[in-house]
């Protein structure tokens, strides 16, 4: 099991009521596999530094999990396949 | 006769290495906006005055703050 973050941009066209429930749907995978997620910090919305799929804005959100490799590949496999993500980035922090 | 110019730099701190920061975060887009130029170029060391260690640091974490917009690439301020 390892220390992850992740970070996500979600589509501004969105509400962001629903940002904090679809991401939990996403999650559950790693809960499933034993994981666990610690923390859940949607930033709400933002300007980007440059467009993004044509979009000057998106909704942030941070989310701090334990998981297995392996689960961590396959949640972020599943948020790149939704229209709804624009962008996703693992990190390891520890690693710093 | 012109006389040589002596210049005595003022030695600089590095400021992580004075706050006592190891991990520099990319999402403290604050604190990276200091070392970028305001065309978005990152900041020299000679300039900045960072240790070698945290020179590299804030530099990918702020390459990793642009794969995710916080920080641009280029800006096009002129």
């Amino acid at each position: 099991m390892r220390r992850y973050e992740m970070m996500v941009i979600l589509d501004p066209s969105l509400d962001e009521r629903t940002v904090q429930p679809s991401l939990d749907q996403f999650l559950a995978v790693v809960r499933n596999d034993g994981g666990s997620v610690e923390k859940v910090d949607v930033w709400g919305r933002r300007k980007l530094a440059y467009d993004i799929a044509k979009k000057a804005e998106g909704i942030y959100a941070v989310v701090d999990l334990t998981a297995e490799p392996a689960t961590v590949k396959e949640l972020d496999r599943q948020l790149n396949l939704n229209e709804g993500i624009l962008r996703t980035k693992v990190m390891r922090p520890e690693l710093h | 006769m012109a006389k040589p110019a002596v210049r005595k730099p003022k030695k600089k701190v590095c400021l992580f290495c004075h706050d006592k920061i190891s991990y520099v975060d990319y999402k403290d887009t604050g604190l990276l906006r200091k070392f970028i130029s305001d065309r978005g170029k990152i900041r020299a060391r000679r300039v900045t005055g960072n240790c070698t260690q945290h020179q590299r640091d804030v530099a990918t974490a702020i390459k990793n703050a642009r794969e995710m917009a916080l920080l641009p690439y280029t800006s096009t301020a002129r």
